[in-house]
């Protein structure tokens, strides 16, 4: 349930943004959602659909651009990983550390001006 | 630009702004007052309360050491703690699995911290939303109790990432479960190469001195 903080403070920078742009409605919301957020696409789009009502961001769509999890293996320079890991997706190495992805950032806003 | 009358915004920014600005301000706060914090982060039942006891315990007599426990509901945690003749004070998050920057703030404006030197902030008990929020903190410790299996860190990658000291607990206990302790030493340091990793048992005391001594140490680097 740790969407409904996060799913909250979408709703507050889309409406204060969405208001300093006298924009009527908010259509859709892209997001950057780091892999190591853990989080829900499906549970914060209900959360956040819920809070909306009533809201100029009533109905807008959540759309989350997922940022891999950023890796960096000594032995064969691999960048990116599926999930976290201590072990290198590609080579098995061990040598390897995780340097992000753990974004969780609204991009841009579609609006109705 | 989209359709007639549709609009992009480009916004590009983080969704836990206004939690970094209470953190920011609450850093301000403790160093304003040369006071260092701890936010202790687990599961519930690691032992983040049993290790506060022990830290009381050791400065005990070396001046102000300052609680804020957080739980989504009662007063129990504050209770046990203020039996130790230290100020303390609760914070029932209800809904909140973690507790609010802004929250903490306002509790520890509310607070006489004029003595204060050391402060504790237990966490609501939960792996992964107290990950997400930063407190103003100069150290986090994360609690990871042998019971409760060695592959949290690839679980909940998060805090393990952002923790500067990972503990270890109730490794009286490892006789009896299975937990591969060099499993999660491996996983902890991919996650930071920096973790310090500490193994204890508050039961027998085993490694309670060492964790104790560091803590010490680096309040005592910071001021």
């Amino acid at each position: 349930m740790h969407e409904l903080g996060i799913a909250n403070e979408i709703l507050g920078v889309a409406l204060s943004e969405a208001d300093r742009h006298a924009a009527t409605k908010v259509t859709s919301i892209r997001l950057r959602v780091g892999v190591l957020r853990a989080v829900e696409p499906e549970n914060l789009s209900f959360l956040f659909g819920h809070l909306a009502r009533g809201t100029p961001a009533e109905g807008a769509l959540l759309e989350i651009v997922e940022e891999p999890v950023r890796v960096e293996c000594a032995a064969c320079g691999t960048t990116e990983a599926r999930s976290f890991t201590f072990e290198c997706p590609r080579c098995k190495g061990p040598d390897i550390s995780v340097t992000g992805g753990d974004s969780l950032s609204i991009l841009s806003l579609d609006v109705d001006a | 630009m989209g359709q007639d009358g549709n609009v992009r915004i480009e916004v590009e920014r983080s969704i836990l702004q206004s939690a970094d600005a209470a953190a920011a301000a609450i850093r301000e706060l403790l160093s304003e007052r040369r006071i260092f914090a701890l936010n202790l982060i687990s599961s519930p039942g690691s032992g983040k309360t049993t290790l506060i006891e022990a830290l009381l315990a050791r400065f005990d007599g070396k001046g102000g050491v300052a609680v804020v426990e957080g739980d989504i509901e009662t007063e129990i945690d504050a209770e046990r703690i203020r039996k130790h003749g230290v100020q303390v004070r609760q914070i029932n998050t209800r809904t909140s699995c973690h507790i609010q920057p802004s929250r903490l703030l306002s509790v520890l404006r509310e607070m006489d911290l004029s003595e204060t030197r050391l402060l504790l902030v237990e966490n609501v008990g939960n792996l992964v939303c107290p990950a997400e929020v930063p407190l103003g903190e100069d150290a986090r410790v994360v609690l990871l109790s042998v019971t409760e299996g060695d592959e949290k860190p690839l679980k909940y990658p998060l805090v393990f990432k952002t923790s500067g000291l990972l503990v270890i607990t109730k490794t009286d206990l490892l006789p009896y479960v299975t937990f591969d302790v060099e499993r999660v030493h491996r996983a902890a340091r991919a996650a930071n190469p920096a973790v310090e990793i500490f193994e204890v048992s508050a039961t027998t005391g085993a490694g309670m001195s060492a964790l104790l001594d560091r803590i010490e140490a680096l309040r005592a680097a910071k001021y």
